[in-house]
């Protein structure tokens, strides 16, 4: 168990991302940065989350909300890893715990 | 007036004075060259676009022109100059026609932001678009020269325009660049197309032009739905195969394949979500033209 606090995520603002969905796959275009990315089932679903969240999210929390939309939660690794693929790609961000 | 309106001299002098002011598709060009070739490689493949008067405004003023050092003499070679300018390396002389088919190629990719420009060449049938975005080498001028031989319309070969309010393709008709064995395919495939002369040697080896069908120029004012968007990949001796392509992957294909996608921001995005959603999007193989040709036409006989 670690005694660090679970590292957290937002999204960029929900007016800087325009994006489109087809059969489970969003292409998402960031008006900050300008950049158009393609996502996959899981990543688009993890932008979902964290787009509608009113505070920033723990993994955790994001798997638990996707559990709660009754979409296919992806494992813990996984959404670990499509978070910081996001930190990566400027779609999303840590921030402190609300 | 269209260009075989005038004759030999007529057009050597509209060259070599004030420039021919020739259509095509939704720009006009000046040109002056007083190079025959020039003058045969737009007799030949321009015979049917519409010459616009002496003094008519010109999007793009262009010239083909020998150095004035002493290459102009030994190993002979050729300008593109636009605006007076250069904006390319001189290239041998016997390869004038193709320089400015390149020349007008940039032309348009680097100024007509009016468009959402896509690397890609299109051909129509009952006014739906077919669109094949693809990398050089990857048969699409061939597939393109392949369909337009067996009625398809040409819309262009090479820069596939997208009107930005509507989405709808604004046909560029040009002469199709054929490049190294393509030649002979269409050749085979199609006898009784127009080819020019074979250019060895240049920067995309060996490289013949194929005129555009005269209905194809006649219709040039006409507008089509973009219907399908196909990534095709010439493999020797593959069976023609299409194979789905998600919207998503087809988007970032497409965008990858657009000139200026970057330059239109969000309408770039949103024209091309909106491309994306009414067409059908294949990726597709094949090693066969006759088998290719005939795989679109029975897709478009079931639209």
């Amino acid at each position: 168990m670690s005694l660090l606090p679970a590292l957290c995520w937002r999204s960029v603002p929900i007016e800087a991302l325009v994006w489109r969905e087809w059969d489970g796959e969003i292409v998402v275009r960031n008006e900050r940065s300008g950049s158009t990315h393609l996502l996959g089932p899981l990543a688009s679903q993890v932008l979902k989350v964290l787009a509608a969240a009113d505070r920033p999210l723990s993994g955790p929390e994001v798997e638990d909300r996707l559990a709660a939309t009754g979409s296919s939660p992806g494992t813990a690794v996984e959404v670990a890893a499509v978070l910081s693929e996001f930190g990566r790609l400027g779609l999303a961000e840590p921030a402190a715990a609300a | 007036m269209i260009v075989d309106d005038l004759s030999r001299r007529e057009l050597a002098e509209r060259l070599s004075d004030g420039g021919l002011r020739l259509r095509t598709g939704p720009v006009v060009n000046r040109i002056q060259s007083r190079l025959p070739s020039v003058l045969d490689g737009i007799a030949l493949h321009y015979a049917d676009h519409v010459v616009e008067d002496r003094g008519a405004f010109a999007d793009f003023h262009v010239r083909i022109a020998p150095p004035t050092n002493a290459r102009r003499w030994i190993a002979p070679q050729v300008r593109f100059l636009f605006d007076g300018a250069s904006p390319f390396l001189p290239l041998p002389a016997n390869q004038a026609f193709a320089m400015l088919e390149w020349g007008l190629n940039w032309c348009v990719s680097s100024h007509c932001h009016q468009f959402l420009i896509v690397h890609s060449a299109s051909v129509a049938k009952a006014g739906q678009a077919l669109l094949l975005p693809g990398h050089p080498g990857s048969g699409k001028s061939t597939l393109c020269a392949g369909l337009v031989s067996r009625g398809w319309r040409l819309l262009s070969d090479e820069l596939t325009l997208l009107e930005l309010a509507t989405g709808r393709v604004v046909p560029l008709p040009r002469p199709i660049s054929l490049k190294n064995a393509s030649i002979d395919a269409v050749r085979r495939f199609a006898p009784e197309a127009r080819l020019s002369a074979v250019v060895h040697d240049t920067a995309k080896g060996s490289v013949a032009h194929m005129k555009p069908p005269t209905e194809s120029v006649h219709q040039a004012a006409d507008t089509a739905q973009a219907r399908w968007i196909v990534f095709p990949q010439y493999q020797s001796a593959a069976p023609a195969r299409l194979h789905p392509l998600s919207r998503a992957r087809t988007f970032i294909h497409l965008a990858d394949h657009a000139f200026n996608y970057d330059v239109h921001g969000r309408k770039g995005f949103e024209l091309l979500a909106q491309v994306v959603s009414d067409a059908d999007c294949f990726a597709f193989e094949y090693g066969v033209l006759r088998e290719a040709t005939a795989l679109f036409d029975h897709l478009a006989s079931r639209a």
